[in-house]
């Protein structure tokens, strides 16, 4: 009995020590900050300030989460934006936060804007921090800023969802539909093509267009016709990590085909009799391939197949007719050369292969790839390119002739 | 020895857990550029062979683990130092992989977490797993290797799915010819992971079969260089070498360029529990493999020394290196000088020893 009673106040002091000590280390983890203590950026636009001390302007959409969703709201801004100016990205990142009460929190940033003015002195400098930070995210969604401040994209109410980013976001999934061209660029999308031999990246371009005045207020949106609109067009094109220009209308559209990112687009072609009749192309795959007999002298070929369907044709041409068909998705095919062509005419302007084909040489071919390498860029210039297309035109969609035939 | 027996499966999954440990989520092989995929492969087929040499040993001693058996072949006086120099080390891997696993803890999500608090952490789960004994070890590789393959499956699945894999990434095959992949192999693949199963040599006693037990260890080393091959092809295919080859972590960039629709994205925390899970595994082999040395070599029960042993790999292991660059260019040398010796050189004339041994005491006819 004695011995049970003196077992147990052994036992009873180490146990409880025991069983305070998970106390310590169940109280959350070490990192934890409370999601009330943070403030979640949306977007960061990265701008040149104007001496070497605020050589990044760093400016951040912050989500006001009260307004966005919640009983609280105050019926202000749904995302604020802070500006910060340092040596370098992190400086600047610190130099916005101290102005925030919160925790900027890059965890959820979607969109990074990179002024013009950045992106031809080079962006080599802003990618680092950008693939190293743990926090930040390789699929947040790179712009450049068509010839304004980068923090104009950011501070621009939109219609279409309290957080401008989120419109940016949406604009860019469905332009590439619309006649568009632009597609999801992501940052190590970037950062590859930063290192391509002779290339660049190619990044989508963003604007704004309207009025400036008072775009930053909900006042954009009262009228029916919004002051001021966010629009996504152009490419600008990279040699290494400087911009050399802005890729539009055939030459951006042929460069993403080279690059097989579109895969459903519409097409505008001229019929012969001077009318204009519209596509919508379904399917569409353009591979690459190198033919090497000799590297100095190595033949890219490009392969497009094509599906389309005739979404107007306001004329007098027999739809019935296969031979109509094969002849327009002949002038169909065409197009797409055009463009295409258009495409390395202007990459050889820029001097930049940016069309990956230095890299389909590499693929395909890499002894002979090793022999040019460094001379790539001349051979760029003057290789020559052949085509191998097809289209087929699948249906007439709902009508088979135009009713301006029986006229 | 020989009272506990470990199933077939269990040793299995503990194989692969071992093997894919802090492999799966570092950038393997990447001195042959995106060829390393197949340097894993070739490392592993040279890991292999190193393996029958461990499980010729293990043959001709079913009952003894390693440290027993350099007695019995070397004799007291030059087995003895040889089975304390490997059971430091066993220590030292340990205390290696610690270190591993906390600083890339640290630097993948627990940025303020002090390394000592996250190292005791990992420890002590280490430690209380050994001290309910190796088949408990064993039966939770079971659970967590399951939880790895579902991971795994998952993930590829996903970035199928969200169309962040390009093929073309990978090649051009063997751009530089076969002599950069071998030049990887030599200098790290066969050691790591592959050559690290020389711990196997203390916990092959626990087989419940003689005979069929090598094979299902060697099917297990097979199965996790096949996955760890598949993982480098993956994180190559979604990255590219270059990025893959700048990255310690390169699978959390990887996992985290998942997104699909904008819904399912931010997985990357899967790639912290695989990490944790493979550190774990592999931490608490190599303290099994020494805590069998020690009690063999001694006579002193299994768990007598658990604690003190597991202070001394926590010390080593924040003692090791000052900063982590300082860790893996240390341990780059002694993978190149030091192991080979302990994982070739020292095992090679044990084999040679019990096959002369074997063939002189062999009943002649006659």
């Amino acid at each position: 009995m004695n011995n049970m009673k003196l077992m147990n106040k052994i036992s009873v002091f180490p146990a409880l020590l025991l069983a305070l000590l998970p106390l310590l280390l169940l109280t959350g983890c070490w990192d934890n900050v409370e999601l009330n203590r943070r403030a979640i950026v949306s977007g960061v636009a990265i701008d040149r300030g104007p001496t070497e001390a605020e050589k990044y302007r760093l400016s951040f959409q912050v989500i006001v989460a009260e307004e966005i969703s919640g009983e609280n709201a105050r019926g202000i801004s749904p995302v604020a934006m802070y500006t910060g100016t340092g040596r370098t990205m992190f400086e600047a990142l610190a130099d916005a936060s101290r102005q925030t009460a919160r925790f900027l929190s890059l965890g959820h940033v979607r969109v990074l804007v990179v002024s013009e003015e950045l992106a031809r002195e080079g962006i080599k400098d802003i990618l680092d921090v950008l693939e190293r930070e743990s926090d930040t995210r390789l699929t947040s969604l790179i712009f450049i800023a068509k010839g304004q401040p980068a923090h104009e994209l950011m501070s621009t109410m939109t219609v279409f969802s309290k957080i401008p980013v989120n419109d940016l976001v949406e604009k860019l999934e469905t332009t590439s539909k619309q006649f568009g061209y632009n597609f999801r660029m992501e940052v190590d999308d970037v950062i590859r093509g930063v290192q391509l031999t002779g290339g660049g990246p190619i990044i989508n371009g963003v604007f704004t267009s309207g009025s400036r005045e008072g775009a930053d207020t909900n006042d954009n949106l009262k009228s029916i016709s919004p002051k001021n609109i966010l629009r996504i067009s152009g490419l600008a094109a990279f040699k290494d990590d400087k911009m050399k220009g802005w890729l539009d209308g055939d030459a951006a559209l042929g460069t993403v085909l080279l690059h097989n990112k579109i895969k459903e687009f519409p097409v505008v072609i001229k019929d012969k009799e001077g009318g204009y009749l519209s596509f919508n192309v379904y399917q569409s795959q353009v591979t690459l391939k190198a033919a090497v007999t000799d590297p100095e002298h190595p033949v890219i070929i490009v392969k497009i197949r094509q599906q389309a369907a005739i979404k107007e044709s306001a004329n007098s041409l027999d739809l019935t007719s296969p031979e109509v068909l094969e002849g327009l998705s002949e002038q169909l095919t065409g197009e797409t050369i055009k463009q295409i062509k258009a495409a390395i005419a202007s990459a050889r302007e820029f001097k930049s292969d940016y069309l990956g084909f230095g890299q389909v040489l590499q693929r395909t071919h890499p002894r002979g790839w090793k022999q040019v390498k460094d001379h790539w860029e001349d051979i760029f210039a003057a290789c020559e390119v052949q085509f191998d297309a097809d289209a087929v035109i699948r249906h007439t969609d709902m009508r088979s002739n135009s009713f301006q035939i029986n006229k | 020895m020989g009272t506990i027996k470990i199933g077939l499966g269990q040793f299995f999954c503990l194989t692969v857990l071992f093997e894919l440990g802090t492999a799966l989520v570092v950038n393997l092989g990447m001195e042959s550029g995106r060829d390393a995929w197949l340097s894993i492969l070739v490392g592993c087929v040279a890991g292999l062979i190193v393996f029958t040499g461990y499980a010729y040993l293990y043959r001709k001693h079913p009952d003894m683990p390693f440290t027993a058996y350099t007695r019995q072949l070397l004799g007291k006086y030059i087995g003895t130092p040889v089975a304390i120099l490997y059971i430091i080390l066993y220590i030292n891997l340990a205390a290696r992989d610690l270190r591993d696993g906390s600083t890339m803890l640290a630097m993948a999500t627990m940025h303020n977490t002090p390394l000592f608090i996250l190292s005791t952490l990992m420890l002590l789960s280490g430690a209380y797993v050994l001290h309910k004994g190796v088949e408990v070890l064993s039966r939770t590789s079971v659970v967590f290797a399951l939880v790895v393959m579902l991971i795994g499956l998952f993930g590829t699945i996903m970035l199928v799915l969200s169309g962040s894999i390009n093929l073309h990434r990978l090649l051009p095959v063997l751009e530089n010819g076969l002599q950069p992949v071998l030049v990887s192999v030599a200098h790290q693949n066969y050691m790591f992971p592959f050559g690290e199963m020389v711990c196997f040599t203390m916990l092959m006693p626990y087989l419940s079969s003689v005979k069929k037990g090598p094979w299902v260890i060697a099917a297990g080393i097979l199965f996790s260089a096949i996955l760890l091959s598949f993982t480098m092809a993956l994180n190559i295919s979604v990255l590219g070498e270059d990025i893959v080859e700048r990255s310690p972590l390169p699978l959390m960039p990887t996992i985290s360029k998942i997104s699909i629709s904008d819904f399912i994205q931010r997985v990357d925390i899967f790639v912290v529990m695989v990490l944790i899970i493979g550190v774990f595994f592999k931490m608490a082999v190599f303290f099994a493999a020494a805590l069998v040395g020690i009690s063999e070599l001694f006579h002193m029960p299994f768990r007598r020394m658990l604690y003190p042993c597991a202070l001394i790999i926590l010390f080593t292991s924040m003692l090791d290196a000052r900063s982590f660059t300082e860790h893996l260019d240390e341990g780059g040398g002694l993978l190149y000088l030091v192991y080979p010796f302990f994982m070739l050189v020292v095992p090679a004339v044990l084999v040679v020893m019990a096959a002369v041994r074997a063939h002189f005491s062999a009943p002649r006819p006659g």
